[in-house]
């Protein structure tokens, strides 16, 4: 009897010492888990305004053997229906062009030809190697799964590294995300985008981020002063975003229109 | 009918008796027509190769293309249930020779020296000997485009990117549903260029390319459609019984649109439809950018005709006006003896017309010859040409209609170049003409 008790008290204490761990690192695991779900809603929380945006950005689009493409455009954002409008100011040639989303829809307008064209949400925005989703509100948490791929030192940053599953059902440019983090400031510092066949296609830097109080939302909201994308697939291709001004009172009402973009090109 | 064959005699006998002029006419009226043939065969040989090369390469006589569109915003050129609609196509035109399947799309080709924006085909290249007939590799293994992820480009575009045969090059595409994605492919051949559709065209297996966008193996870019060869100049109506065979089918069929399947792409995209609507095209709606060549062509060849023609006629009247003067006594005695005045006029209207029928033989004659020395000479196409011929050395093709067709105009022509002098001389007065010293 005696025998059986000390059998059994060996037992559990080999049974604790063994899967305690295991339990344990689950419950991390798990954790882990809602802790980068909470992070990734936290990088798009940091970005979000809540009301309207008005920003002036500058362009900067460089191709091997070719002269390097340069736009001046104003964005227009508006949080409550995710509207969204590109107005090209520079150069001359691409003056009162613009991009304007309705619904799901993204629309180009040339005031050259002077019609409407329904483009891919996923457009070159200007042939460059900017997407529309660079110049929107960040919507990371609601269009990936994101999952842990350990820490990094990045330059002087202590960086959360994250891989990004599309979730499924969404028709998403890059389906596969790889994204650093600042653990201290929640800012993206590095991005890098993958095709299906997982194939490197675009690494991007954040090397910038400013604050401005946002009176809609009541809290300061942060955005990348210069964003920098290298091409992976033709290696001397690079796109500069810089946004320059950012004005966050509201908008006119009906701004969002085709009617109105074709206004600024008469 | 007995009279006819007099007057006939006559006008022969007169063509024998003015040996020396009716040589120098004739000579005249045979180089007009052997330069007619060449023209006309210089058209027809451009048409014939553009149509080979083009059926060949990117088109069929008739094509199943289409559209589906995932959102209103996002088409893709894809036929989907392709076989049962290629089924539907095989009960609707008996006159079908044959039909192949073709991937379509559009990607950037990449490679370490560069990249260019390319219309990606993709081909089952053991179902289409005659592709590879038509193609002149320049080096590598067309069969081994069989392979997955492969890749048959042109010489220009592996001169621009510096690539050699087994090389790797990436090709980045969205797939339908706009989603990033590439394919890694080593280049299996190199095609010797042949005009402007070798600019943007590059080749990889069926299986690659719907691995590249994403499609299922019952859906393909176009059903090519070869028709037999008694057909290809009529189709227009086989055009319209094989949408309305599709649409009888149950499918849903664009308006015809005469253009290419890629400048139809902005069109589709501003229409709020989704889902799948098919587009029955024939080659020359998909070559309708190139078609401007053979306008042009046959514009020049036109104007070139008349102005040889119009020498012609000027010609055969002067050289009329003259036998008549100098044979105005001979008229005289003609008509004095009882020859009637359309008799008269007859005579010299049947003595041009017989020169124009000699020298239009001879001239066909000359011309065939001279294709023929063209063709087997295999004479080069500039470069700059060749980009709209579809070809690197000139091709003649003399063609029976078009033979007919120069002889009876030549001979119609010199006969109506003779009317005037002709009607002129019948109104001469017995008298006059035999009391002319000149």
């Amino acid at each position: 009897m005696k025998k059986n008790r000390l059998v059994a008290a060996l037992f559990l204490l080999v049974t604790t010492a063994v899967l305690g761990p295991l339990r344990s690192n689950i419950a991390v695991a798990a954790a882990t888990k809602q802790e980068m779900v909470d992070l990734l809603k936290g990088v798009d929380d940091r970005q979000k305004n809540q009301g309207d945006w008005k920003s002036g950005v500058y362009i900067e689009q460089k191709e091997k053997g070719k002269v390097a493409v340069v736009y001046d455009a104003l964005v227009f954002r508006r949080s409550a229906d995710q509207k969204f409008m590109i107005l090209f100011q520079k150069p001359k040639a691409s003056e009162g062009q613009g991009y304007l989303r309705v619904d799901k829809n993204l629309w180009f307008y040339d005031p050259a030809v002077g019609k409407w064209e329904r483009r891919t949400e996923r457009e070159r925005i200007g042939g460059t190697n900017s997407r529309r989703s660079d110049f929107d509100e960040s919507r990371l948490a609601e269009e990936y799964d994101p999952e842990d791929a350990g820490t990094e030192k990045l330059g002087a940053y202590d960086a959360q590294v994250m891989n990004l599953k599309g979730k499924a059902g969404l028709d998403l440019a890059f389906p596969v995300i790889k994204l650093w983090v600042d653990r201290d400031t929640k800012n993206v510092l590095k991005r890098q985008e993958f095709a299906l066949s997982g194939r490197l296609l675009r690494t991007s830097y954040y090397p910038k981020w400013k604050k401005i109080f946002s009176e809609s939302k009541k809290a300061d909201i942060w955005y990348p002063q210069e964003i920098r994308f290298y091409d992976e697939v033709e290696k001397e291709n690079s796109t500069l975003i810089l946004i320059q001004t950012v004005d966050l009172h509201s908008l006119e009402p009906n701004l969002f229109t085709k009617a109105w973009l074709e206004s600024k090109s008469r | 009918m007995f009279a006819f064959l007099v007057d006939a005699r006559i006008a022969l006998l007169n063509l024998v008796e003015h040996r020396r002029r009716t040589i120098f006419l004739g000579s005249a009226v045979a180089v007009v027509t052997m330069l007619l043939v060449l023209l006309t065969a210089l058209s027809t040989g451009v048409r014939q190769t553009l149509i080979h090369s083009a059926t060949t390469l990117s088109t069929g006589h008739l094509n199943i293309g289409g559209f589906y569109k995932v959102t209103a915003g996002q088409a893709g050129p894809i036929v989907t249930d392709y076989e049962k609609v290629l089924g539907v196509a095989q009960k609707a035109l008996p006159e079908m020779d044959f039909a192949v399947e073709r991937g379509r799309g559009w990607a950037k080709v990449v490679a370490d020296r560069g990249s260019f924006q390319s219309a990606i085909n993709g081909i089952d290249i053991g179902a289409e000997p005659a592709f590879k007939k038509a193609l002149d590799i320049e080096s590598g293994n067309i069969d081994d485009l069989a392979k997955p992820n492969t890749i048959l480009v042109f010489e220009a575009q592996a001169k621009k990117l510096e690539l050699k045969v087994g090389d790797a090059v990436t090709i980045s595409s969205q797939t339908t549903r706009g989603v990033a994605n590439t394919i890694d492919c080593r280049v299996a051949a190199i095609a010797r260029d042949i005009g402007l559709l070798s600019q943007w065209n590059t080749f990889i297996p069926n299986e690659s390319l719907r691995t590249l966008y994403q499609l299922r193996p019952d859906v393909t870019g176009a059903i090519q459609i070869m028709l037999k060869p008694q057909y290809v100049e009529h189709l227009a109506p086989l055009a319209a019984r094989l949408r309305s065979s599709l649409e009888q089918a149950g499918y849903r069929v664009m308006e015809p649109d005469a253009r290419p399947f890629w400048m139809k792409f902005q069109t589709v995209s501003r229409e709020d439809w989704t889902g799948q609507k098919y587009d029955v095209t024939t080659w020359e709606d998909e070559l309708q950018f190139l078609m401007w060549t053979l306008t042009a062509l046959n514009g020049i060849s036109i104007v070139l005709v008349v102005i040889l023609i119009a020498i012609m006629v000027t010609g055969i009247m002067n050289t009329l006006w003259i036998a008549i003067r100098e044979r105005t006594r001979e008229i005289g005695a003609l008509r004095a003896i009882g020859m009637q005045r359309g008799a008269v006029a007859r005579l010299f209207l049947m003595e041009a017309s017989a020169l124009g029928l000699l020298g239009g033989c001879v001239g066909v004659v000359l011309g065939a010859g001279v294709a023929a020395l063209v063709n087997a000479a295999h004479i080069p196409v500039p470069k700059a040409a060749q980009l709209f011929l579809m070809a690197d050395t000139v091709h003649l093709a003399v063609e029976p209609g078009a033979v007919m067709f120069a002889i009876v105009l030549i001979t119609l022509v010199s006969g109506a170049a003779a009317l005037y002098p002709s009607l002129r001389a019948a109104r001469l007065r017995p008298v006059d003409a035999m009391s002319h010293f000149g």
